[in-house]
């Protein structure tokens, strides 16, 4: 919401500060300024000119010569317009002027003649669209006088954000009644030069009302709240005077014609959207509040046909609608140069039905933008009052009979009940009757103060209409309560708290406890958007941004490996990231998708950072897996593990299933899978090393950490075995290991893989696997018959049952 | 001369020459040497003497017997002087002949996300104050979203998030405040909760938008809570996280779940281009507001008993001011340079 310093200070004579003050009071009380420009700035240097002869330009035809007074001396000026008056006062840069959209003036020859300066167009002042035309200036005025003092343009314009809350923001009157010494007292209409003073009568009815042949009627009352109409006749339809012109500019209004500068006018002074239809267009001289008919069609104003469905309400004629309720008027029956009688119109309309009807056209204009968020339902007669005023000052004529009003049911303000023991649960600090009625008066509420000796403390308040929309529960007067003291002036001493019944969440800890993890091991946390292409995903979006963002995903490598394709385009050879996120699978109709949380891992590279004592080796399938194992250990599930073949396994279809190993909760169920990513999955340089990845989707409840008890220390020592074993290609080594512990029971304390060998010495079709067995007894020192019987009993076991045999 | 002080003579003269020796003496082994031949169990001179004071008479022995410990202990002394000064300097030798300044052997370098760290910071920081983690679907229904919250769907307030929807009803929420209905839903009284989580809005990619970004949510509901808690809780907060010089304001605003509403602004010292150190400007950083009584009543608390307030901030937004990154968009294209800057230890 645009606002004029000066339109501001009009309506609040008594207001003081710059506008930069003005702007921290505003963000204070809840509309904070985003933006103060100066409505002239780029300006300084241009001045009133006056033409005092125009001749054509003696070898162009489309150029003239112009002589102009710039108040001290008469200099010749080139120019492009085609309309030049002898003796009008135009905008006049001279030389060495810089205008708004950074053209400098200079001294020029054009086609043989020099051009000391330039008249100025709206558009090359900034200061509107136009650029058919110089700007001719109405008025009177001193050639040299700067244009800024001419035209009134020394203001500054404020961009106010206002809430959705404070519909009666959206005007000048709004604003004043918040920042007015006093408040709502110390809000006052300025004087319009010209206008006199007024005395309309009002003509009421319940759905109808006519006078000298005009009628205005409410179909539709639960609607259009209300309807206020008054007829003018015998206007004069041109150009508004440079007052109105600067008020206008200065919020960045576009002038059009001086009646319907003065609706606009009175809407962005008090708030109230208003109409002008030209009478004489209208077909049986009706106005009709109704809803449209299917199918019915409508031009409006900007050129635009509609069409209408049965639920949109319009203001019509007896033949057809000529303004679409609330939004925006119809071409037909628009105020031109030819129109000599108007009606004009000032209406409620409830905020829901415009909305609907707005976002169903996808028309948003300053009218429906005000009614959306509420229109002060006391404010038509003032507001009516004022546009008759303006107009008969700007455009003449006279009003013809009384102001008609259509009034369904009167309005009532509400009233609120307010506690002063409730106002300080909410806040915190203590208040008496007398301290919040001082709080609300100003802001226009009329407090009555409960008392005390007849048992109530309690205040009566009853809510002026401009405020009936965000203020109709105690708690909405609260708010106003803080707002007026002042936010700054609670105290913030930190009290004590009741612990909380909520638990922590147990997978917030297991996220924690997961990125701590994979960053220590040398991985970077990335975030995607949970976002997923057509082919990719299963939810799907109803409105998605783009068709590459049209579904959600069901995995997160996916979008890991576009980071690693994105890191590949910028030269990275060692990219190692993990991501902890949000998968959605489909769910019944109606229901919200399945949400599982996953850990994935995308990396590539070598195994170690380059170092001058090595060869920098890349990454392997036994260093993924080993990082996949110390993921699981952390991952929540109970006894995960890494099991083969990949086949089944839940995103299995990542990986080349030769060097991909599936991942297993205890329970049996498939959780994720990892290895190799296949080729195809990937945009990959041919410099790139293989790209290894997990998907891994983690317990919704996870299992706390596994309980350590201490198991004693054997004071004996224990002793190795070495077995070189030799095992055929399809038995694997966890199958010889299994077995070895299967067998060796309590003694064995430990069995590693030491060796692995394949070649020359070994039979064809096996490889020869060192493994290292540590046996150990608590409670004494093992004897080497013993160890041997043990030996011997798992050579015997591995032989027959695997057929493996030791290799001597 | 008495034998007693002839004996004592003879101890001081082999002192004198038995330090000097050891000081000659050029590495372990020659020390060793002098070790035995001196005070060797054996053939130790000294030790020698040690023995033969049986054959004093008691008069004699003490004064004999203590010269000899001291001289024995002095020798002692000396050797293990010795051996170590000819120790280190072997080592000296030996390491001289390899750079020390040759780069260290390193594991791979890795790390926690810049957003995610902010939001740990944030947490420890609520953490310490009572606060325990909630979480709830990211796709959630209208109801959740919007009508618990108090915001009719028909209001401009619904307008202000664009949301994306996935089919009637269910949509992917547009903040975490649903988190604040569902927590109250499963508990009662007091809750003091924090919860972060993904949120989505229709919103094109730009320097300060993406269609999805971390919120962090916060609810404090129990009896006697007051606008003064929440000035107070947010006020400490701001403090902790931006430090000790930094300012907090709280204005009015609109939310249609709390009442009344504020922004809340920090101004934060910071260091400026030139080096100088000074204010910042306002910064908004958080909504906040005591629970609507709406809200309450939907979630089936008593509201005339109970009052609360919440809070809800954006983490990204917030590691752009603390790192001074420019460009929401970097923190979803995982580009390795960007975040090897965010992880601390030593390189690579």
């Amino acid at each position: 919401m645009n606002i004029s310093y000066a339109w501001l200070k009009a309506v609040a004579p008594n207001l003081k500060g710059t506008p930069e003050e003005l702007a921290e009071r505003l963000a204070l009380l809840g509309a904070p300024v985003e933006e103060i420009t100066p409505v002239s700035a780029g300006l300084e240097g241009v001045i009133i000119g006056r033409v005092k002869s125009v001749r054509g330009h003696p070898n162009a035809d489309r150029l003239s010569l112009c002589e102009v007074d710039n108040g001290e001396e008469v200099v010749q000026v080139v120019c492009g317009a085609p309309v030049i008056e002898d003796g009008g006062y135009y905008p006049f840069a001279p030389v060495g002027v810089t205008l708004p959209g950074g053209l400098e003036l200079k001294r020029a020859k054009i086609r043989g003649e020099y051009s000391n300066g330039m008249l100025c167009s709206e558009k090359e002042l900034g200061m509107g669209r136009d650029q058919s035309g110089i700007m001719l200036l109405s008025g009177d005025f001193a050639p040299g006088q700067s244009l800024i003092d001419a035209l009134g343009l020394d203001d500054v314009r404020m961009d106010v954000e206002v809430t959705p809350n404070r519909g009666d923001w959206l005007c000048h009157v709004g604003i004043a009644r918040e920042v007015a010494p006093g408040g709502v007292a110390g809000v006052a209409l300025a004087p319009i030069p010209g206008a006199s003073p007024l005395d309309l009568e009002v003509k009421r009815g319940e759905r109808e009302v006519s006078h000298g042949g005009v009628t205005i009627r409410i179909d539709e009352p639960e609607q259009c709240y209300r309807f206020l109409g008054v007829i003018i006749r015998g206007v004069k339809v041109q150009a508004s005077p440079q007052w109105m012109v600067a008020h206008l500019r200065a919020v960045g209004q576009q002038p059009i014609n001086n009646v319907v500068d003065a609706t606009n006018y009175v809407m962005l002074e008090m708030g109230n959207p208003m109409h002008a239809y030209d009478l004489g267009k209208l077909e049986g001289s009706s106005l009709i509040v109704r809803n449209a008919t299917k199918g019915e069609t409508m031009e409006t104003l900007d050129g635009l046909e509609h069409e209408f469905d049965t639920e949109m309400l319009m203001i019509c004629d007896t033949a057809a609608p000529r303004d679409i309720a609330g939004i925006m008027g119809g071409m037909h029956s628009s105020v031109t140069e030819d129109t000599t009688d108007i009606l004009l119109e000032c209406a409620l309309f409830d905020p829901k039905s415009i909305r609907r009807t707005r976002r169903a056209l996808g028309i948003s204009t300053d009218a429906s933008y005000r009614f959306e968020r509420g229109v002060d339902p006391e404010g038509h007669l003032p507001a009516v009052k004022r546009a008759v005023e303006v107009i008969l000052a700007t455009a003449g004529g006279e009003v013809d009979g009384p102001i008609m009003e259509v009034l369904p049911r009167p309005w009532e303000a509400s009233v609120v009940t307010l506690r002063p023991a409730r106002v300080e649960q909410v806040l915190g600090v203590e208040f008496d009757g007398a301290e919040l009625k001082a709080l609300l008066t100003p802001l226009g509420f009329d407090v009555q103060v409960g008392d005390e000796k007849a048992g109530s403390r309690d205040l009566r308040v009853s809510v002026p209409g401009f405020r009936s929309y965000d203020v109709t529960r105690e708690i909405d007067l609260i708010e106003e309560i803080s707002r007026a003291h002042g936010f700054d002036r609670f105290p913030q001493e930190l009290a004590a708290a009741r612990p909380t019944t909520v638990p922590d969440h147990p997978l917030f800890a297991l996220e924690d406890r997961l990125r701590t993890v994979l960053a220590g091991e040398g991985l970077f946390e990335a975030t995607n958007p949970a976002f997923a292409p057509t082919h990719e995903g299963e939810v799907e979006i109803n409105n998605p941004i783009s068709m590459e963002e049209s579904r959600l995903r069901t995995s997160l490598v996916p979008g890991l490996l576009r980071n690693v394709e994105y890191n590949f385009a910028r030269g990275a050879r060692d990219v190692r990231l993990f991501e902890l996120g949000t998968v959605f699978h489909g769910a019944g109709a109606g229901e919200p998708p399945l949400e599982d949380l996953h850990v994935a891992f995308v990396v590539t590279g070598r195994r170690e950072p380059e170092h001058w004592s090595g060869a920098g080796e890349a990454l392997d399938f036994s260093s993924v897996k080993g990082l996949v194992e110390t993921v699981l250990s952390e991952s929540g599930w109970d006894e995960a593990a890494v099991k083969v073949p990949v086949a089944g396994a839940l995103a299995e279809d990542h990986f080349v299933p030769a060097s991909s190993v599936a991942l297993m909760a205890g329970d049996g169920t498939s959780v994720g899978a990892a290895g190799q990513v296949r080729p195809d999955r990937l945009d990959a340089p041919a410099w790139a090393s293989q790209v290894w990845a997990m998907e891994l989707k983690l317990p919704s409840q996870p299992v706390s950490e596994t309980k350590l008890t201490y198991r004693p220390l054997s004071p004996f020592p224990g002793m190795d075995r070495d077995l070189a074993l030799l095992v055929p290609y399809d038995v694997s080594t966890s199958a010889v290991s299994d077995e070895i512990r299967g067998v060796g029971g309590e003694l064995l304390e430990r069995v590693t893989v030491f060796d692995l060998y394949r070649g020359d010495g070994v039979a064809e079709g096996h490889r020869s696997l060192g493994f290292r067995l540590r046996l150990q007894a608590w409670d004494r020192t093992l004897k080497d018959k013993e160890v041997d019987r043990v030996v011997e009993k798992i050579v015997k076991r591995l032989r027959e049952g695997l057929g493996v045999e030791q290799r001597l | 001369m008495s034998r007693q002080n002839s004996l004592i003579q003879t101890l001081q003269g082999l002192e004198t020459e038995a330090l000097a020796a050891i000081q000659a003496a050029p590495e372990g082994d020659a020390l060793e040497a002098l070790r035995i031949s001196y005070l060797g169990r054996k053939e130790g001179r000294i030790s020698g003497i040690l023995r033969g004071l049986g054959d004093l008479s008691v008069e004699e022995r003490p004064s004999v017997g203590a010269e000899a410990n001291r001289v024995k202990e002095a020798l002692q002394e000396a050797l293990k002087a010795r051996e170590a000064e000819v120790t280190s300097g072997a080592d000296e030798a030996e390491t001289s002949s390899e750079d020390l300044t040759l780069p260290a052997r390193h594991r791979w370098r890795g790390g926690v996300h810049p957003v995610n760290q902010v939001i740990d910071d944030i947490w420890r920081i609520f953490q310490s104050m009572g606060f325990v983690r909630a979480r709830g679907p990211e796709a959630d229904t209208e109801w959740y979203n919007f009508l618990a919250l108090n915001t009719p769907l028909d209001h401009p307030a619904a307008d202000e998030q664009d949301t994306l929807y996935l089919k009637d009803s269910v949509l992917l929420r547009s903040h975490t405040s649903p988190v604040q209905v569902r927590t109250m839903e499963k508990h009662e009284p007091p809750i003091r909760i924090l919860a972060p989580g993904m949120v989505y809005r229709r919103d094109s990619y730009d320097a300060t938008h993406t269609p999805a970004f971390a919120q962090i949510e916060g609810l404090v509901v129990d009896e006697g809570i007051t606008f003064v808690d929440l000035k107070a809780t947010l006020a400490e907060f701001a403090r902790r996280f931006w430090g000790e010089g930094a300012k907090v304001r709280f204005r009015p605003s609109f939310f249609p779940f709390t009442e009344p509403s504020a922004e809340v602004d920090v101004k934060r010292m910071i260091t400026r281009k030139d080096g100088t150190r000074g204010e910042s400007d306002w910064i908004e950083i958080m909504g906040a507001g005591m629970v609507d009584p709406n809200v309450l009543e939907n979630v089936g608390y008593d509201a005339e008993r109970y009052t609360g307030f919440a809070f809800g901030m954006g983490p990204a937004r917030i590691a752009m001011l603390r790192y001074g990154v420019p460009d929401l968009r970097l923190f979803f294209q995982n580009d390795v340079r960007f975040l090897s800057q965010f992880s601390t230890g030593s390189p690579p």
